[in-house]
Parts: C-alpha cells; sequence; structure tokens
C-alpha cells in the first residue's frame, strides 16, 4: 500500500429501501490521517452511508475498499476487527452496564484466552483480564470519565455518554473512526469543545476520521475535506471553502446558515 | 446419615440450580428466551440413562455424554433457528422441545415410551448434586465474568452496538444457547440417576416455562438470584404440602404478583457480595 | 375418498376452534406485541361459564352461551386491568407480559381443578341426531355447526377490523401507539376493548369445544395450538391466524388418519419450525429490520 492508496473508498454504492433511493451511485475517498466531513440535510442518506460501509446494511450496487481490500459484502463484527469502528447517532451504548464495562467488551476485541482458560481461571486468563482493565481504564482517562468507571452508563449526563461512546469506539484500536453526528443536541459552548476533543483524538491517535454532522461551525473547524448530499444523490466534493461556495449547495440547504 | 425426604428435597433442588443457571446464562445475560429447554433436559437424562443402563458406562461419564448430547443437539438446532427474531425464536423452541417429548413417547422400543425408561441405577446422592450444583455455579460465574460473558451482555444490552464492537452476534448467541443445553442436558441426567425412572411427561412445556418463570423470580441477570429464585420455587411448595390442591394455585399467583410488585425479581442485576457493598452510589453488575 | 371428505370436515371443524383462539392471539399480538398465554385459559372459563348456566333451571342453552362468552370476555378485560396495563405502565421489558401471562394461565388451571375438580363436564348439544349421513358422508352435527358459527363469527371480526371507525383504531394503534394518541385515539380504551373482543372468541371457542368434545379445567391447552396456528400465519395477522388454524385442524386430522395418532402433535411442531425457517415470520408476518 502506497501513500496514494485512499484508505476508504467508495465506487458507485447504492442503497434502496423499497422504492426509496436511500444512496444513489455514491463516491467516496477518504486518505490516511484525513478529517472528512459528510454534510446533508435530515434524510439525505448519510446514516446509511455508514451502515453501508459497516455492513449492517449490503449495499445494492458498487462496491466499498479498506486499506485496498474490497469489504462490500463485509459483517459488522468483521469490520470492527479489520478497524474500522462508529458511533451512533442515537447514542447506543450498554446502558444497564458499567462505564468500565462498555470500554472492556470493545477492548475484548483483542481476545487473548480461550474458553478452557476462562472457565478455569488459569493464569493466562487472569494476566489479559487485568491487563484490559488497564487498557479500558487509559481509555476512560484520555475522555476524563476515570472517576465515572463504576456508574451504570444510562446514568451517565448526555454529553458523557457522547464521549463514552467514542472512547468505546476507541478501544477496539481503529485505523477509520466513523463519528455518526458527534455534536447532535450540543450548544455552542458545548460544540465548540467538542472540536478539541476531536483534533485532540486525531492528533494523539493514528487514525482517519470520517464524521456526519449538520453544525456547519464544527464542519469548517475539523475538515478539511467535505461531501455535501441532498436525498441520496451527491451535491458537492471538495474542501469546505469550496463547498460553501458552490451553487447547487447553497440553493439546496446550506442556503441562509452561512 | 440423611433421610429420604430431605435427600430428595437437597437433589431436586440442585438438579434444578444446574438447569436454572443455564437458562439464566441464556436469558438474563443474553436476552434470548427458550421454553423448550426441558427438551435438552430429557435428551440428557435418556441418553445418559441408556448409556448407564444398555451399555454400563461409569456414571461420570454417562452424566458427560447426556450433557454433550443436549449440547450436540442445541448447537444443530441454534444453526437453524438462532437467527428467528424476538419471540419466533423462544416459539420454535416451544416446538422444539416438545418435538422431543412427543419422539420419546412414541419411541417405544428405545425409551420406554410413556410408562418411561426404568432400572436406572442411583447414583445422584445429595453429596453428588450438592457438588454438582456448586461446580455448575462456579463454572457459570467464570463464564459470565469472562470474555465471553461480557459479550453475552454486550448482546443482550444492544446487538447493534455489540457488532460493531466486534462481537458476532449470531455466534456468540448460538455459544450462550449451547451453554444452556448442556447445563440443562446435566441436570437432566442427574435427575435420572435419582428418579432411577424416567418418564418424557417430566420434561414436558411447563418443566420448560418453569425453568424460565423461576429465572425471571430470581432476577434476570444475576446467578445468585437464580439460586435463591430456584430455592424459593423448589421449597416453598414443599410448605404448602398439606394443601397440595392450592399448591399450584399459590404458584400461579406468587408469580403475578412478582410481575407486577418487583418486576427487576429477587435479585435483578445484583448479585450476593453486591448487597453487602456500601450503598447509595449506584453499582452495576450485570456481567461485571 | 369418503374417508378423506370426513376427515376433512373433522379437520376443519378443529381449525375453526383453533382459528376463533388464534384471531384473538393475533388481535392482542398485533397491539402489544406479547403473545398472551393465558388466552387459552380465558377460553377454558368461558366454557365452564356456559357450563355453571346450563344448570340454572329453565334456562335457554342459548343464553348460557351469551353467558359463557359475557364471561370469558370478562375475564379477558380482567387480565388487562389488574395485570398487563400495569406491567406497559411500568416500563418492564416486553417479555414480562408474557411472564404474566404463564403464571396467570396457572392460576386459572388450577383455580378451575380446585372449584369444579378434574372431572369432565358435559355441555348439552345443540341438536337431537348426533350425525348427519349425506351420500353415505357421515358428518357430525356439532362440526358443521362450529364450522358455519365460527364462519360468521370470524367474517364479523374481519368486518369489524376492516370497515368500522374501531377497526381503524385498532390498526391505527397497531401501526404507531405513540403516534396514534397524539392523533387523539385513547389507547387504553382500545387495547381494553380489543381485550374484550378476544375474551368473546375465546368463549365462544370454548363453547363449540365444549360442545364437540368435554369441558375439563386444562381444555385450556388448547390454547397452545391455537398459538401454534397463529405463529403460522405470522404474530399479529388476523386473516393469517384464521388460515394458519384451518391448515393445522387439517394436517392434525390428516396425520392422525392416516399415519399416526402419537405423531399428530410431533409433525405439527415440526411444521412450526419449518415454516419459520423458511418464512421467519410467518406465512402472513412481515419481517421487520430494526433500524440501525
Amino acid at each position: 500500500m502506497n501513500s496514494n492508496t485512499p484508505l476508504l473508498e467508495m465506487k458507485g454504492v447504492e442503497k434502496h429501501f423499497g422504492g426509496v433511493r436511500a444512496i444513489d451511485n455514491f463516491d467516496l475517498r477518504v486518505m490516511p490521517r484525513d478529517i472528512y466531513g459528510l454534510i446533508g440535510p435530515n434524510g439525505a442518506g448519510k446514516t446509511t452511508i455508514f451502515n453501508t460501509i459497516t455492513g449492517i446494511y449490503q449495499a445494492d450496487a458498487g462496491q466499498i475498499f479498506f486499506e485496498g481490500k474490497d469489504i462490500t459484502k463485509i459483517r459488522p463484527h468483521e469490520a470492527a476487527a479489520i478497524g474500522i469502528a462508529r458511533t451512533f447517532q442515537n447514542i447506543r451504548l450498554f446502558g444497564n452496564l458499567s462505564v468500565k464495562m462498555n470500554v472492556i467488551i470493545a477492548c475484548n476485541i483483542r481476545g487473548g484466552y480461550t474458553m478452557a482458560e476462562a472457565l478455569l481461571r488459569l493464569p493466562r486468563y487472569r494476566k489479559v483480564s487485568k491487563e484490559t482493565e488497564e487498557r479500558a481504564m487509559k481509555f476512560l482517562d484520555s475522555v476524563g470519565l476515570t472517576d465515572k468507571a463504576d456508574d451504570i452508563a444510562s446514568s451517565l449526563p448526555y454529553g458523557h455518554q457522547r464521549k463514552l461512546e467514542i472512547a468505546r469506539a476507541m478501544a477496539t484500536d481503529p485505523k477509520l473512526l466513523l463519528l455518526d453526528e458527534p455534536a447532535a443536541g450540543m450548544n455552542e459552548e458545548e460544540s465548540l469543545d467538542l472540536v478539541d476533543f476531536v483534533k485532540k483524538l486525531h492528533r494523539d491517535n493514528p487514525i482517519t476520521i470520517l464524521m456526519i454532522e449538520h453544525h456547519m461551525d464544527v464542519v469548517s473547524r475539523l475538515c478539511e475535506q467535505c461531501t455535501v448530499l441532498d436525498f441520496g444523490k451527491t451535491l458537492a466534493q471538495g474542501t469546505v471553502e469550496e463547498v460553501k461556495q458552490n451553487e447547487a449547495v447553497i440553493a439546496a440547504y446550506l442556503g441562509g446558515e452561512l | 446419615m440423611i433421610n429420604s425426604f430431605y435427600e430428595g428435597i437437597i437433589v431436586t433442588c440442585c438438579v434444578n440450580i444446574i438447569a436454572v443457571l443455564g437458562m439464566s446464562v441464556l436469558t438474563g445475560f443474553t436476552r434470548l428466551f427458550s421454553f423448550g429447554n426441558a427438551g435438552f433436559m430429557a435428551i440428557g437424562a435418556y441418553t445418559a440413562a441408556i448409556c448407564s443402563v444398555q451399555f454400563h458406562l461409569p456414571f461420570a461419564l454417562s452424566i458427560l455424554i447426556g450433557s454433550a448430547a443436549a449440547g450436540i443437539v442445541a448447537y444443530l438446532l441454534g444453526s437453524l433457528t438462532i437467527r428467528l427474531r424476538g419471540d419466533y425464536f423462544l416459539i420454535s423452541c416451544l416446538g422444539f422441545g416438545e418435538c422431543v417429548r412427543v419422539l420419546f413417547l412414541y419411541l417405544r422400543d428405545i425409551t420406554g415410551g410413556a410408562v418411561g425408561y426404568t432400572g436406572i441405577p442411583f447414583r445422584t446422592t445429595w453429596i453428588v448434586a450438592l457438588v454438582c450444583a456448586i461446580a455448575a455455579f462456579i463454572i457459570a460465574w467464570n463464564l459470565i465474568h469472562s470474555r465471553f460473558g461480557q459479550a453475552f451482555s454486550a448482546i443482550r444490552e444492544n446487538e447493534v452496538a455489540a457488532a460493531a464492537n466486534g462481537i458476532d452476534v449470531v455466534k456468540y448467541k448460538k455459544m450462550s444457547f449451547v451453554f444452556s443445553a448442556i447445563f440443562a442436558g446435566w441436570a437432566g441426567g442427574l435427575y435420572a440417576h435419582y428418579l432411577q425412572h424416567i418418564t418424557p411427561v417430566l420434561f414436558n412445556l411447563p418443566k420448560s416455562c418453569e425453568l424460565v418463570i423461576t429465572t425471571v423470580l430470581g432476577g434476570l441477570g444475576s446467578l445468585s438470584g437464580s439460586v435463591l429464585g430456584t430455592l424459593v420455587v423448589q421449597l416453598l411448595p414443599e410448605f404448602f404440602r398439606k394443601f397440595s390442591e392450592y399448591r399450584m394455585l399459590a404458584y400461579g399467583i406468587a408469580v403475578v404478583l412478582v410481575i407486577l410488585l418487583r418486576p427487576s425479581g429477587l435479585m435483578g442485576y445484583k448479585e450476593f457480595p453486591d448487597l453487602f457493598k456500601k450503598t447509595g452510589k449506584k453499582k452495576s453488575t450485570g456481567g461485571a | 375418498m369418503k374417508i378423506l371428505v370426513q376427515q376433512m370436515i373433522t379437520g376443519i371443524s378443529i381449525g375453526s376452534v383453533y382459528a376463533l383462539i388464534a384471531s384473538g392471539y393475533a388481535l392482542v399480538y398485533s397491539l402489544l406485541d406479547f403473545s398472551n398465554w393465558a388466552h387459552g385459559e380465558v377460553c377454558m372459563l368461558g366454557a365452564y361459564c356456559c357450563f355453571m348456566a346450563t344448570l340454572i333451571p329453565r334456562m335457554p342453552f342459548a343464553l348460557s352461551c351469551v353467558i359463557g362468552i359475557a364471561g370469558a370476555a370478562l375475564i379477558s378485560l380482567f387480565n388487562e386491568r389488574i395485570a398487563y396495563r400495569r406491567i406497559r405502565n411500568n416500563g418492564s421489558p416486553n417479555m414480562f407480559l408474557m411472564i404474566a401471562a404463564m403464571g396467570l394461565s396457572t392460576t386459572y388451571q388450577n383455580l378451575a381443578n380446585v372449584i369444579w375438580g378434574s372431572k369432565f363436564k358435559q355441555l348439552p348439544r345443540f341438536f337431537k341426531t348426533s350425525t348427519l349421513n349425506i351420500n353415505g358422508i357421515f358428518v357430525g352435527t356439532t362440526d358443521l355447526l362450529c364450522i358455519v358459527i365460527s364462519m360468521i363469527v370470524l367474517l364479523l371480526l374481519l368486518l369489524i377490523i376492516n370497515k368500522t371507525r374501531f377497526g381503524l383504531n385498532v390498526r391505527a394503534v397497531a401501526c404507531a401507539g405513540t403516534t396514534a394518541r397524539i392523533m387523539g385515539i385513547r389507547i387504553d380504551q382500545v387495547i381494553a376493548l380489543v381485550f374484550v373482543l378476544a375474551g368473546a372468541l375465546a368463549g365462544l371457542a370454548g363453547i363449540t369445544y365444549g360442545m364437540k368434545y368435554n369441558v375439563y379445567p386444562t381444555m385450556g391447552n388448547v390454547g397452545l395450538k391455537a398459538f401454534i396456528a397463529s405463529v403460522i400465519g405470522g404474530l399479529g395477522s388476523v386473516p393469517g391466524a384464521i388460515v394458519g388454524a384451518v391448515l393445522l385442524g387439517l394436517i392434525e386430522t390428516v396425520v392422525s388418519g392416516y399415519i399416526s395418532s402419537g405423531l399428530r402433535d410431533l409433525i405439527s411442531f415440526s411444521l412450526l419450525i419449518l415454516i419459520l425457517l423458511v418464512r421467519p415470520a410467518g406465512l402472513f408476518g412481515v419481517d421487520v429490520q430494526e433500524k440501525a
């Protein structure tokens, strides 16, 4: 793999639900270490793109490549295993489990011991369990939730739940992190906090980020490149500044917001 | 050293504890409901009995083969049905359990039909039963606190998120199903070697329902709750033995009352040690 | 050939009893997404209410039947009021509705045992002659009565669901409970009425079953068969439940008649699993995918 290979590439991807084209002939190239934005009004098909990348939906046409390998028909857990992690628009934590356990479960992706070793509590099980717990605490530390480790995940305030979900995604050791509207429901101050948080995350870890976002101020502060969608079709693609000047985009969606 | 009445109670409790612990892993931790686990008990019981009687295998080996048989059948059934959504999965289990019972009734030459299978040696003393129940608890506890059990809890909490974090949902659901069947088969084998005479009626749909109800009463997501639930369900009727007519009536009313008044069961999401920890701060367990 | 026709009629007749109960399962499932396992016992209690009414001197049998049906409807409503509604409102998982229903089922079965004992009770028959001879085919009059009554009642039920305002409300709540509430439908009232309707159907089924066979405390187990029928048809679909019920009735009698009555249940249950494997949501069901 040379430096010109995109980390994620989508070619002519389509997904229909009944008669509705949720995404239509969609192309995307995300280079390693990018922070890439997907913008568009509700129902534009942004989350559907995430779902086809992570294998929750199968694309009806087109191909998806990750590090040059075809992953069009991947299953969700395999996507996690090759290094694609995600968060969800409507946060999906393991609500009744502790904050720490949420992250431990993601850390378990490394495996490390067999069923027999677990049932008999052999030394390797104990060693790996201890390491996993320490690793989980490290991730919690990185999002500032160390003192909440023993709380039940669903009892956290909304902003902390978002951060926990990101910590959990990071714990699977991803190369590509998909963030689905991380600033949803946040006020301006909280959004700015989030921008710093994502920047730091990107600086400290060798990850590439693809994010769906409504808040233009968040996108302009974070992303170099972005794609604008409307009703499943790509309206514009380019740097944030280019897109902002694009007339089709202004007419269709951004309009007064800019 | 212990009279047969008390031995009977201890063995029955222990056997049911093993079956309910299997159920607890499946239902309490993976949120899969099965109304066919009595069928797995039957498979374990008959297989172990036949191994002992026809092939004169040692007791421990017979029990092992019985549980393995239940596990294998669960694996095959699960490969077909584990993808069914919600109620349809539990209904397929129900259908399976009834199939097993009717099949054992029908295969008179092998199982003795409705008259039952007799001549099973008495091997499950109260000590054997107690040791097995304790071993079962330790195994289930270790499973739940390993990455496998943690994956079960993740599936219970949110399947989509579990898959997004690298958990093969189908594989782990099947694992949990097979585990519960092995425990049911283990319980069945022990029970056969206590009763010495087994009939298909012992493993009917009401028995499957009893296992589910006990798990729910004990509290979903709690192994110690499952043990407590089993003791309550098995022992309370003994106290009402004099009013045997009203026994099942009281049991039915109790189920409804617990669901209405204490929906999380006796020990929902808590284990015994949690009860002695500092209260005040919200504690979490359920696989942690 | 004649025997086959005879058996088909018996099959449709038992199938029509299943259909009355199965449509009740489907109605409740379509609204609340749970399988009301106490439904078979409602059917049993309806039959006992009818039986008790026949003991009153000079009570016309038709009126006893009405009493039986009303009794079943009331018990069904009672279940909803004391148990199901509370569970819905205290935010428990949906599965608890089913567990509560299992508890109610055990309670009623044993209550009947305590009150009436386990002996079989006989309901009077409508007709003096028990069988008709049509061109050498012997047909039970009670069987015919079952089929005719069930057909009329089920047609009425389909009309109610598809043509009346109440039916529209039921379908609206089934599709989208919260939206229906916002649109001004009183959900709890709709649910209560559906339980009354389902209970009345079960009561009628209990009485027809009692006329065909007997009345006894464990006769509610017929509810399990009806439940299977509703699964075969697709949970929550009333027409599916009816088709599934008649199909199951036919298969059962044909298997008993031509293969072995010992294998009857084995074949029905295997069929159930097979149908689920081929059509994971039953014949008439819609397999919905969770939105991610």
